[in-house]
């Protein structure tokens, strides 16, 4: 457990560091959670779509005429319709580096892109009566070959997704060198090469994309409820699209059914939906299916990496040369950001020398690339990958050639190649300890002993760091956009508002804001009221994402509960003609010397400020703003260690334990730490085991259910084994960090490396993520591949 | 010679009678109309949500007649007559029944969108009153999908309510 200093107001802290039960359960074990989906308005409306069946077409027609007149239907909108109605969208925020960036349509007008692409909207008054009148719509296409793998795309000859484009390359290539690497290859003894990829898969939140949005024609208001990680980020793109003020757009979000990283912004679909409530000047309501959120909600991680690492005998990896291309499906918005963030982090917690990194991104005629927990997770894949294919090609144990490679806190390199600070790290502690905890010799003998009677039992590790937000740099201020603004406000019945832009999707954020608010002020955490989901309340800030709330949201909590503290202790201190030096807030009173017996209720003091009981002059308003910029913050990270036993006959994956060592600073809420951690290593099992969003030839999806895009079960994920690492304190106040997305970074190279070194006597060289039991029986030969 | 029966109108309601959470409910429902649609928006227990709506997922469990039924695949017309149970049935006198009070202190769930049927699908298991083990209790979950938590506390959960001996 985190050391964890003595604050004010409140004495030790009482509530942070402890597994309180989540507030948020009360409601949502009732069954009384507010989803988008049980959001009912009067004289709402139902939404449905036609979606293309096809990959790539040109639309020669569509005909809506049957449908207008079906039962129930009251408009039917086209891609053209749509268009008067909405601005288009920009593929990719800022541009490229050579030309504009494809634009395009909320619904296809000219050409659809993918399977399931938008060609029409059906508003009817049920959402059977919208799907009945679907199937009423007519439209012609003109099929043009499809272009389903970025190898494709990249050949000049493919047909252009985008005509405006040219070609299908949307980013790049870009190369950019860190570093000496011509030296570190010319000291090189070896060089070892490799091509690994990652294969497309999705962030499958139980709940799906939805919205009901509804327009005021009489004051011209647009009230829209979302799903959504951020509400500001969302009313941002809705005005800009639909051409309103963003004061005229109110965004309001309730109870969220998972996201990981899809639901940031606001799709094309809602758009489209709230453009037809402005039509109708009626609410209209979008719930999207099961079907729709597998094929065309967005998809992830399909990357592919030419790595070359110089590397000596001694096993120290001097310098690396990766050449990144992203297959970024039809609408990309994504990839060019996360190609800087897997450049900037490959690297990772190794002195690596040197770096040339270059990367192309193209589309395809596929789900467009999204934000999935980790964008970036590449860097960690390819690099832990990397690591254990040196260690083969040297004949030495990978832990050995990671604890070779790692930078020790305070010895130079003070920092990654590419620029990150090293600030802070624990990774060597997180190797040592995570060594010690499965006693690698013990497994080595073991390992050997089942070799010998047809068992392959394997060990794998992998190492990370999550920037969670990253240590301040010295030399880059953080960018504005990156800043908490928190407002907080004793409220007249004693309760505490806190006002936060971060948009909770599962994680417990009214239950950790609560903890660290009551620890600082002196309350009970019940009596903390956590404000999301309105963006009429909300401070500015994007959302929830990037591992950040924990350190950026925690933090400006901490602080906004100490000033407004102090501002309430002055205010006691008028009331009750004493210093404000001889009070305190303890258990939800004012008490200390001056004050009565009993102490002084908040509730009482706020009833005498709002009263105007306090002399001229003095500042009455219970309230305090703050803006965190981070402070010293810090990395996450840690080691895991997956054992494994591979079953040869059957290509079944065994998993015997999975251990993780893990450093996220100060836990605010130990238990919502280890959900965090164990559910992103669930997802990384099933990425490794189960989940494939895999095409045909032609681009027909083919993992379209939940019978075809398989997750993992509750028999399917093994017990998680967690320690946590004590922290190093770089900040003097806020060093809890963002523990969201390390998991589901770090389990697939961790899997991934226990199932190559159980099959290495079997010639098996495992470059590839996706290693169902079919595939690990080509790879060793059982069955041909 | 028998004439064949009228087809019925697609839009024509049904009339249904039955009784949710102890009470007793009635209703008009095209005969296409789901279970769980009718719950939701005609009965307006929006608690039980729609993950997949092709049965695989079982968010959308609810007990009909005491058995744990996905309500995405079920038909309000066939359950007239029977007693159905949601999440909402489940807490006590507006408190949390020892079954939720055990995934509370466990931090079973997180977004909560998969709870209202992994809760109605443990419930139907705590009240057969077997002893079971972890890995039973795992197997007996496998038809719930959890995106959030890896599962771990959802069992740690389960097994405090089996192990609390309260059927629920």
């Amino acid at each position: 457990m985190a050391e964890r200093s003595p604050v004010g107001g409140g004495g030790a802290a009482r509530f942070v560091g402890a597994s309180v039960q989540r507030g948020e359960d009360l409601r949502l074990l009732r069954g009384q959670g507010r989803y988008v989906d049980d959001v009912r308005l009067p004289g709402m409306l139902h939404a449905a779509f036609v979606r293309s069946p096809l990959a790539h077409a040109r639309v020669v027609g569509v005909v809506t005429e049957a449908a207008r007149r079906a039962r129930g239907v009251v408009a039917v909108f086209d891609g053209e319709e749509i268009a008067r109605l909405a601005r288009p969208r920009a593929s990719i925020p800022g541009g490229t580096d050579d030309g504009g960036p494809p634009v395009y349509t909320l619904l296809a007008t000219d050409k659809v892109r993918l399977v399931g692409d938008p060609v029409a909207l059906v508003v009817a008054e049920s959402r059977y009566l919208a799907e009945d009148a679907c199937e009423l719509v007519e439209v012609r296409y003109e099929a043009l070959p499809a272009v389903v793998s970025a190898e494709q795309a990249l050949d000049p000859k493919s047909p252009p997704i985008f005509e405006d484009l040219g070609g299908n390359v949307i980013y790049g290539p870009t190369t950019k060198a860190y570093g000496d690497l011509a030296g570190t290859f010319a000291r090189a003894d070896l060089v070892v090469q490799a091509k690994i990829s990652q294969h497309r898969q999705q962030n499958v939140p139980m709940e799906g994309r939805g919205i009901v949005a509804s327009f005021d024609p009489e004051t011209g208001e647009l009230l829209v409820h979302a799903a959504t990680q951020g509400v500001n980020t969302t009313r941002a793109a809705l005005a800009a699209q639909l051409g309103l003020a963003a004061e005229k757009v109110r965004v309001l979000a309730g109870d969220i059914g998972g996201s990981f990283g899809l639901k940031f912004g606001i799709s094309r679909e809602e758009v489209a939906c709230a453009a037809a409530s402005r039509a109708l000047g009626r609410p209209v309501r979008w719930i999207e299916d099961r079907g729709e959120n597998l094929t065309v909600s967005g998809q992830a991680r399909e990357e592919s990496f030419e790595v070359e690492a110089a590397v000596t005998r001694e096993g120290e990896i001097l310098g690396m040369r990766v050449q990144m291309v992203v297959d970024a499906g039809a609408y990309p918005g994504l990839a060019p950001m996360v190609v800087d963030s897997v450049r900037e982090m490959i690297p990772g917690p190794y002195r690596l020398q040197a770096l040339e990194f270059s990367a192309t991104v193209a589309v395809t005629n596929k789900a467009s690339y999204v934000a999935y927990r980790g964008p970036w997770a590449a860097e960690t894949f390819v690099r832990e990958r990397m690591v254990d294919l040196v260690a083969t090609e040297l004949g030495l144990d990978p832990l050995e050639v990671r604890l070779r490679n790692v930078a020790r806190r305070g010895e130079p390199p003070l920092r990654m190649v590419t620029g990150p600070p090293l600030a802070g790290i624990t990774a060597r502690e997180s190797l040592e300890r995570m060594a010690e905890l499965i006693d690698l010799p013990e497994f080595r003998r073991r390992q050997a002993a089942a070799r010998r009677e047809g068992r392959y039992l394997g060990v794998g590790f992998a190492t990370y760091l999550e920037p969670a937000p990253g240590p301040r740099s010295p030399d880059s201020p953080p960018d504005p956009g990156e800043l908490e603004h928190q407002r907080m406000r004793l409220e007249a019945d004693g309760t505490l508002s806190v006002f936060t832009a971060q948009m909770p999707h599962g994680q417990g954020h009214e239950t950790t804001l609560a903890q660290i608010a009551a620890d600082q002020f002196g309350v009970d955490w019940e009596q903390v009221r956590v404000v999301v989901g309105d963006s009429s309340l909300s401070p500015a800030g994007f959302g929830t994402g990037g591992s950040r709330f924990a350190t950026m949201a925690g933090g400006a909590t901490l602080h906004a509960a100490r000033e407004l503290r102090s501002k309430v202790l002055e205010v006691a201190a008028q009331l009750l003609d004493t210093g404000p030096e001889r009070l305190a807030i303890v258990g939800g009173l004012v008490v200390g010397e001056g004050a009565p017996a009993g102490g002084l209720q908040l509730a009482e003091l706020a009833a005498a400020a709002e009263r105007g009981l306090l002399p001229v002059g003095t500042d009455s308003r219970l309230e305090a703003e703050v803006t965190f910029d981070g402070g010293e913050s810090g990395w996450s990270g840690g080691t895991h260690c997956a054992l494994v036993e591979v079953d040869c006959d059957t290509g079944r994956v065994r998993v015997e334990r999975y251990l993780v060592v893990e450093d996220c600073g100060e836990m605010i809420n130990p238990a919502i730490v280890e959900g965090q951690v164990r559910g992103g290593v669930a997802q990384g099992l099933g990425a490794v085991l189960l989940e494939r969003s895999a095409y045909d030839p032609d681009g027909q999806y083919l993992s379209g259910s939940f019978m075809d895009y398989l997750l993992p079960t509750a028999t399917d994920v093994p017990h998680i084994e967690i320690e946590h690492l004590e922290t190093v304190r770089l900040d003097p106040d806020v060093n809890f960090r963002g523990v969201g997305e390390g998991g589901m970074i770090v389990a697939p190279p961790t899997l991934c490396n226990a199932i190559a070194d159980a099959l290495a006597p079997l010639g098996a060289r495992i470059t590839e993520q996706h290693l169902p039991p079919s595939r690990l029986l080509e790879l060793i030969g059982t069955i041909g591949g | 010679m028998n004439e064949p029966p009228e087809p019925i109108s697609p839009y024509e309601a049904i009339p249904i009678r039955l009784r949710v959470n102890g009470e007793l409910r009635s209703g008009a429902v095209e005969p296409r109309r789901t279970l769980a649609d009718f719950l939701r928006e005609e009965l307006s227990l929006t608690g039980t949500h729609l993950g997949c709506e092709h049965g695989v997922c079982g968010a959308c469990t609810v007990l009909v007649d005491g058995e744990p039924a996905r309500s995405c695949l079920l038909l309000a017309v066939q359950v007239n007559g029977a007693e159905v149970r949601t999440i909402e049935g489940l807490a006590v006198a507006g408190e949390l029944s020892p079954l939720q009070s055990a995934m509370r202190d466990q931090h079973g769930f997180q977004c909560g969108f998969c709870t209202p049927g992994f809760l109605m699908q443990i419930q139907a298991l705590l009240e057969e009153r077997r002893a079971l083990s972890e890995a039973e209790v795992r197997e007996e979950l496998s038809g719930n999908l959890c995106r959030c938590t890896g599962y771990e506390s959802i069992v740690r959960g389960v097994m405090a309510a089996l192990g609390s001996g309260a059927d629920g």
